[in-house]
């Protein structure tokens, strides 16, 4: 299998790790792995401020780059969506475009999903150990289903023991651009997720998705916590 | 009829494209869909009758309902006299003028038909249909059967006889269109004692209507 | 009511800052998201299907608004016939000019009302004192807000959700003139007591809609407290102030949206009072009124159909979306400014009061979309409130430094030898910041970032250098 990663502009700019441990994974499970160069970010920012058009010259920038790779795989499932599920209705305007979207939209996935669905991989390359909590990313969860994958995957490390935060699935408060622009109101939101998460008393807590990392990472450092947030790819390629 | 009737109706017309052309279309889509009455999704409606009346039993008494049963109407006011005397209420009620006829003297309740007032502390009414899905009690207004006497009073005492009890509300529709023909002026669903969550999201039972709801219902 | 939305930001962080507020929303939290769960999964338990019902229901309000002068010239038809009279009122002022005539027409001196929020669109309370007409709020909740002031409603079914027992407490004891009472049960049977009285005194009634039933000219109402029942049995007047989308078809229709709207809203399997109330007393009726209006409100409605937010006109008002809303829970429904908060309010609140109005409440959302999966009526929320900042961006009503910063991020983004330069030089900006540490607590290009949270480092390399690197060795 021949897939083509799509990096995410904010593991590109903020967790490289979180790239190589993709990598790692996938090429665990049997693929041949592809980084085009070119990529730079899949454009949800500006879709979700409003601005469809610089969206859409985004999405025809991806569409280009990734259409000719058998699959697409992004360790995020905001990103995966965004290509997924987003790109038709925004390039609906232009048949060409529509249809050429379209036809790479069932190709894309987020990286466990990928990894339990399709690759079907078998053997993990992780000693990792500890207990760990997840975070379910909201647009991972409510669009692309993502809640049984990252779990069967953990489940499959014989050192690691999830366990499960009360209100796992409620938003961590990041909402992208909300997060800059109502900064008060997604960290009084962040804390909440914070309270859940310490409560459960977990060694790590994991996410699928790097924006809902950084923002819960940032307010458990303010409010004193050195609780290790990671990146599901990073607990499954990894050691500790 | 007021001057912006045509105003908005002529805006709705204009959003939705009406014209001559497609006007006739749409209102045979709205008889049909009147005259089809199509029930939506709804639970497995019990039939049964013994499970129907499980069924409501269940469902009323989780809704903080009390439920009696008895044989048989000449049962009735002996079944109230004794709810009156264990819950300490005096034997003294309004109830509907349906069920003036019972011997209310004979079981020691004094009892007047008639619409309630606000000093009237039990009110006793029959039910048009009870329903088991959600142990609701349907009671329809009109001149023997006063809204009133389901409202008013701290006490509301329901009777109920057994082949009233109906699987869900599309059975209590269908009822109400063969025996009226056109509704009542009110139709009441009635599930429990009134209650409060405005405070605190605390349920407090007798809110502006009864505290209790005590539903007896005749077997025979 | 009086639009405060533009004012989003200020109040939600007052809101955040009011350490009372922030117990009683917490309090509460849990408590409508739990019982509508519950509530769901004993439905299924019974063997229903809430999701067919979810999709049912969006059919079934889509089917009304595609033919709503059809479905609304029915209803009216077949209210007529039942001798209701059914006015119509293009806007809020003209409702409330309409039920002032009404009243001064039947010599009412006092009007007993259930809740309604277009009441609170139209500003109804306001303009029947204007005329002398002393309007009493009867739901519990809408009381307690109208003998603090006529404060405004934080919640469409839970308006005073944001009130603790104690300041409930001080409220009736200062109000009432009676001794502080501090169990609720018994806080509710005083104000049982006061509003009483004023059941049986009103010459009028004024309630809400849930919805009107075309097959029948009925108009149904869901209540707990049993006061939507007192305010249309009692007085000799009855007046009905809805909006023209909450039509439906049959009684059948009735029981399916019964379903879901009471779920959704209370959590409970049905309320304890549902009334269909068909025109005016009988023959040889005992109770009810001598008169019925209904009054038709458009306000802003009708200029959604057939839109892009045709979707929005299938609310049937149950709340669930705030319930849900981690925005809500954090900031409560005061922020939001005008009479619906949470995300149903942040896209009616523009629709309805023009969009300059409202500009912070499209963006005041993370698009969790949490609010989408309990809506219903399946209303796409999320989508509708993009769909709002790109009405804004389309009208320029964004600030400038937004759209230029937008702009440029996305010319630079589609020239990757360019962002790959801007990347490599913004990390090792970003890990000069952190000085060797995990954490920037101040964040100059984001200040907004580290008020409430640190902002983490960066790895200190771009994963294109460093897999770029990797290749090479």
């Amino acid at each position: 299998m021949r897939v083509a990663l799509f990096v995410t502009c904010l593991v590109d700019l903020m967790r490289p790790r979180i790239g190589f441990a993709a990598i790692r994974l996938l090429e665990a499970a049997g693929c041949e792995v592809i980084v085009p160069e070119s990529q730079t970010c899949c454009g949800q920012p500006a879709f979700n401020s409003g601005d469809r058009a610089a969206a859409a010259m985004l999405a025809k920038k991806v569409v280009a780059e990734f259409e000719a790779h058998e699959y697409v795989v992004a360790p995020s499932g905001s990103c995966a969506d965004q290509i997924r599920n987003e790109y038709p209705g925004l390039l609906a305007d232009d048949p060409d475009w529509h249809d050429r979207a379209v036809a790479l939209a069932s190709r894309v996935f987020e990286l466990t999903d990928f990894l339990v669905n399709v690759a079907r991989i078998d053997k993990l390359p992780s000693d990792f150990t500890g207990t760990l909590t997840y975070h379910d990313s909201c647009t991972g969860l409510r669009s692309l289903g993502i809640k049984s994958q990252p779990r069967q995957l953990l489940d499959r490390l014989p050192g690691v023991t999830v366990r499960e935060m009360s209100g796992a699935e409620e938003c961590c408060g990041f909402g992208g651009t909300f997060s800059v622009k109502f900064g008060e109101i997604s960290a009084a939101i962040a804390e909440r997720k914070c309270d859940n998460i310490r409560s459960v008393g977990a060694d790590a807590v994991v996410g699928g998705d790097l924006g809902c990392l950084l923002n819960i990472e940032g307010k458990l450092r303010r409010m004193g916590d050195e609780t290790p947030v990671l990146h599901i790819a990073e607990v499954l390629a990894g050691s500790r | 009829m007021n001057d912006s009737r045509e105003l908005i109706l002529g805006r709705i017309r204009e959003r939705l494209g009406r014209s001559e052309a497609n006007a006739p279309a749409a209102g045979a889509v709205i008889d049909a869909t009147l005259a089809a009455r199509a029930p939506g999704p709804r639970p497995p409606a019990e039939v049964a009758p013994q499970s129907l009346l499980a069924a409501f039993r269940a469902r009323s008494e989780a809704l903080a309902s009390t439920v009696d049963e008895v044989a048989t109407l000449a049962d009735v006011p002996r079944a109230i006299a004794a709810y009156l005397a264990e819950r300490q209420l005096a034997p003294r009620a309004v109830c509907v003028p349906d069920l003036a006829g019972l011997d209310w003297r004979g079981a020691g309740i004094e009892v007047e038909a008639r619409a309630a007032v606000d000093r009237d502390l039990v009110g006793i009414t029959g039910c048009f249909r009870a329903i088991a899905e959600t142990g609701t009690l349907m009671l329809c207004s009109g001149p023997a059967s006063p809204a009133t006497v389901s409202l008013l009073p701290e006490t509301h005492i329901a009777v109920a006889t057994a082949p009233t009890i109906i699987a869900g509300m599309e059975e209590a529709w269908a009822a109400a269109r063969a025996v009226f023909g056109q509704l009542p002026r009110s139709v009441n669903f009635i599930s429990g004692p009134s209650r409060t969550g405005d405070i605190e999201q605390t349920i407090v039972l007798g809110a502006h209507g009864p505290y209790r709801v005590h539903i007896v219902i005749v077997r025979g | 009511m009086e639009i405060k939305s533009m004012h989003f930001k200020a109040r939600a962080a007052a809101q955040l800052a009011n350490a009372g507020l922030q117990a009683n929303l917490k309090k509460v939290k849990g408590k409508f998201v739990d019982k509508r769960r519950d509530a769901i999964a004993d439905f299924c338990a019974q063997g229903g299907d809430f999701e067919a019902l979810r999709e049912a229901g969006e059919d079934l309000r889509d089917r009304v608004l595609a033919d709503l002068d059809l479905w609304l010239e029915k209803f009216e038809a077949n209210a007529t016939a039942r001798g209701a009279t059914v006015l119509w009122a293009k806007d809020g002022a003209e409702a409330c000019r309409l039920i002032v005539d009404i009243a001064k027409q039947h010599d009412v001196k006092k009007a007993t009302k259930s809740k309604s929020m277009l009441s609170e669109e139209a500003g109804l309370n306001q303009a029947l004192e204007a005329a002398g007409i002393q309007p009493v709020e009867t739901d519990l909740g809408e009381y307690i807000l109208q003998i603090n002031d006529n404060e405004a409603p934080s919640h469409i079914i839970a308006p005073v959700v944001h009130k603790s027992k104690e300041e409930i407490a001080d409220l009736f004891a200062r109000v009432h003139k009676k001794p502080r009472l501090t169990d609720i049960g018994e806080m509710t049977r005083e104000a049982r007591e006061v509003l009483r009285s004023h059941f049986l005194s009103a010459d009028m009634g004024i309630s809400g809609g849930n919805f009107l039933v075309a097959e029948t000219g009925s108009v149904a109402l869901v209540t707990n407290e049993g006061n939507g029942r007192m305010v249309t049995t009692v007085p000799k007047v009855h007046v009905v102030i809805t909006g023209i989308e909450k039509v439906i078809p049959t009684l059948e229709d009735l029981s399916l949206m019964l379903r879901l709207l009471i779920r959704s809203a209370t959590g409970q399997p049905i309320s304890n009072y549902v009334s269909l109330l068909t025109g005016t007393k009988g023959e040889g009726d005992f109770d009810g009124p001598e008169h019925l209006y209904y009054v038709l409100v458009d306000n802003g409605r009708s200029n959604l159909l057939a839109g892009e937010f045709n979707a929005m006109l299938r609310c049937i008002r149950c709340g669930a979306c705030m319930n849900h809303c981690p925005v809500y829970q954090a900031v409560g429904g005061h922020a939001y400014g005008w009479v619906y908060p949470g995300p149903m309010g942040s896209v009616l609140t523009p629709l309805f009061t023009g969009m300059k109005n409202a500009l912070d409440l499209p963006h005041a959302a993370t698009l969790c979309n949490q609010c989408g999966v309990v809506c219903p009526v399946k209303i796409p929320l999320p989508e509708l409130l993009r769909k709002l900042r790109e009405k804004q961006v389309e009208k320029n009503l964004r600030p400038l430094g937004e759209r230029l910063a937008l702009k440029a991020w996305a010319w630079v983004a589609a020239r990757p030898a360019l962002y790959h330069l801007g990347t490599r030089f913004a990390v090792r900006y970003l890990k000069w910041l952190a000085g060797g540490k995990q954490s920037i607590p101040v964040l100059g290009v984001a200040p907004e970032w580290t008020v409430g949270r640190d902002f983490p480092a960066p790895q200190g390399k771009t994963f294109r250098e460093l897999y770029a690197q990797a290749k090479k060795s």
